[in-house]
């Protein structure tokens, strides 16, 4: 129990507690709004489904100054007979502390894995403390895969309104199932079981003083859950809704931070992903149903006028990074109307390819690379929305199917050129 | 007959004993010179395969090093022609070391003038040399920026970045080998406060109506659809 992540109090309190079955692991900063909502969710999970089983509640927070801390110790629920049918024979263990290290979600994360690895636990989950969608249910679909199944890894599977997730269907869902060959639908949903062995497994590698710890975590865990032969599965948990995004956030840095992660990853892990073709279903729990969602507004004008922008200005960038055949492709999207645009799944398939091949090539900086993909990925949700607007979730869904079939069938164009 | 004979000579006998002492020093230039010559080719090959472990031609490629060179007819790989640079420059110390041993007092001038003016000259080139990335990575980094948030003239805006970088390390670079540095300094001073102070009257001017329109989005409330662009990319 000597971890560098944690503080000296928490070590105590872990010496306490000794050893547990499940450790819930809540990262946050600045959510007392929202937490407490999560907790009592956690809590009554924990009690509905696992009440025999031996649990702690970890918090670990990045410094908030809003009380949120105080939110989490505080936190419980009055009565669970309205609830539950049964008692809850052990008590729920809490901790909540801010983590040391370099600020961010990944920090965070790795003081969870500590704790889970030092209680010796059998079965771990982290969930957002954002979440407002989050049910009981979701602490069973996450931990009974792991602690019945003997799955070591279990990603979330949601239900999300068409155009939302846009990175992940149209960038890191297509990318992550071509590369390793396991079709695993959120593999940055933020929500994810793992086993103890995982935690350790986590723990071990070398990545928390790099980027890892700031962000990309999401990508990371599942990509190296895959990757390393882990047993995965993903578990239906229905909607996922959550506390109104940062109208700050910048695009592109978001952009940054999850595709720059999941190229980084394709270095390290290129010996595994390179022989691997098509892919195969992993193992799905929970009942599928279908859910209400929020209706999102999109301007397409507007992203294809930044598509544009990036077309007349960004093309020296273009052309080095796709060659002169893939830029003439795209070129020609700028003469579209805007009612007809639409971005080919090929061509969409060798953009995202071509920024990998470059990327490995090392062509430009890689904060300068793959924000120069902002106006093309913008181009692509665009098109994408002008075409699904007027179909249902399931057909929505088919074609992104589609588009993933594209990136398996294009693979011998990135492996060839991945030199 | 014998003055005459000695007339003949001592000329010739000078110009032996001149000989005699001159030839040690020729010697020693030759052999500085071969030694230089070796040192020069082996310290090329140590620093090509150095530059080639610490990945010098991909990083050249990023910052737009290979580019300039290609530009400047230059078909080598950067590291190649970093090795070759410091080859002739050291054939060159080579060559003023091995003519300071000729002992002549015009050539002894020159080289004492040549070492005194080669740091500068150096430090002019480092100074350039960061001056072209350095132009380079914030020209790029502000259009892609520029672009990313929608600016209409990016192109414009990171043209004047390199511009006006590049023009701050010129400066540098004279200031430093010491060419008329007055004339220099004023010049830079009136240039460069010249385009600041005509970007600042350009975008004032120019800038009124586009000025006007953010207050007013900033003061009165956003047309609802605007407002609820509320598309969630993660």
């Amino acid at each position: 129990m000597n971890g560098i992540a944690l503080r000296d109090e928490v070590h105590a309190k872990l010496e306490h507690i000794g050893s547990a079955d499940i450790v819930i692991g809540i990262p946050s900063f600045n959510n007392a709004r929202t937490i407490g909502h999560v907790i009592l969710a956690v809590q009554a999970g924990l009690a509905k489904y696992f009440p025999a089983c031996r649990a702690v509640l970890v918090n670990s927070d990045g410094g908030s100054t809003d009380g949120t801390l105080d939110v989490v110790q505080q936190t419980s629920m009055a009565d669970f007979d309205a609830i539950l049918l049964q008692h809850r024979v052990e008590p729920i263990a809490r901790l909540a502390f801010h983590y040391t290290g370099i600020p961010g979600k990944g920090s965070a994360f790795r003081s969870i894995f500590e704790v889970a690895s030092a209680l010796d636990a059998k079965a771990c989950a982290v969930v957002d403390s954002d979440l407002r969608s989050i049910t009981p249910e979701w602490v069973e679909l996450l931990i009974k895969p792991v602690l019945e199944h003997g799955f070591d890894f279990v990603a979330p599977l949601y239900h999300r309104h068409k155009f939302d997730g846009t990175i992940t269907n149209s960038i890191v869902y297509p990318l992550t199932r071509a590369l390793y060959g396991k079709r695993v639908r959120q593999p940055i949903g933020g929500d994810f079981g793992f086993s103890g062995a995982m935690a350790r497994f986590y723990l071990e590698q070398d990545v928390w003083d790099s980027d890892v710890a700031r962000f990309g975590i999401d990508i990371w865990m599942s990509t190296t859950a895959i990757a390393n032969g882990f047993k995965v599965a993903q578990s239906f948990l229905g909607a996922k809704i959550h506390d109104a995004k940062d109208p700050g956030a910048d695009l592109s840095d978001m952009l940054y931070q999850v595709v720059g992660s999941t190229f980084g990853l394709m270095e390290r892990y290129a010996p595994i992903w390179r022989p691997i073709r098509g892919s195969e279903a992993v193992t799905t729990f929970g009942f599928e149903y279908t859910v209400g969602l929020e209706h999102v507004s999109v301007n397409t004008a507007r992203m294809l006028k930044l598509f544009r922008e990036g077309l007349a200005n960004l093309r020296e960038i273009w052309v080095d990074v796709l060659g002169q055949g893939d830029f003439g492709e795209v070129e020609k999207l700028g003469s579209q109307s805007d009612g007809e645009f639409r971005f080919p799944m090929g061509l969409w398939v060798h953009v995202v390819y071509g920024f990998a091949i470059a990327f490995h090539r090392n062509k430009l900086p890689a904060a300068h690379l793959i924000k120069a993909l902002t106006p093309l990925y913008i181009g692509k949700t665009a098109a994408f929305v002008l075409q699904a607007e007027q179909l249902t979730q399931r057909e929505a869904e088919n074609e992104i199917e589609q588009l993933c079939a594209a990136f398996e069938n294009a693979k011998d164009y990135l492996v060839n050129n991945w030199i | 007959m014998n003055d005459f004979m000695n007339l003949i000579l001592e000329p010739m006998q000078e110009v032996l004993l001149q000989f005699g002492t001159f030839m040690p020093n020729l010697l020693a230039l030759l052999v500085i010179f071969v030694i230089g010559l070796a040192l020069a080719w082996l310290c090329r090959a140590l620093l090509v395969r150095l530059l080639k472990v610490v990945k010098f031609d991909s990083w050249s490629d990023r910052m737009g090093f290979t580019t300039l060179m290609r530009k400047g007819q230059l078909w080598s790989s950067p590291s190649q022609f970093m090795g070759t640079i410091l080859f002739w420059g050291l054939i060159l110390i080579t060559l003023m070391a091995g003519l300071s041993a000729l002992d002549i007092r015009a050539i002894d001038h020159l080289v004492e003038q040549f070492f005194i003016y080669l740091p500068r000259v150096l430090s002019a080139i480092l100074v350039l040399t960061i001056g072209y990335v350095l132009a380079g990575f914030l020209s790029r980094a502000v259009l892609i920026a520029a672009v990313n948030s929608g600016l209409h003239y990016a192109k414009l805006i990171a043209e004047a970045v390199r511009i006006l970088m590049s023009l701050l390390f010129l400066a540098m670079a004279m200031e430093q080998l010491q060419v008329a540095p007055d004339v220099v300094l004023a010049a830079f001073s009136i240039l460069f406060g010249g385009i600041v102070a005509a970007l600042a009257i350009a975008f004032g001017i120019g800038g009124i109506e586009a000025a006007k329109r953010v207050i007013e989005s900033e003061l009165v409330a956003k047309p609802e659809e605007e407002a609820k662009e509320d598309v969630e990319h993660i």
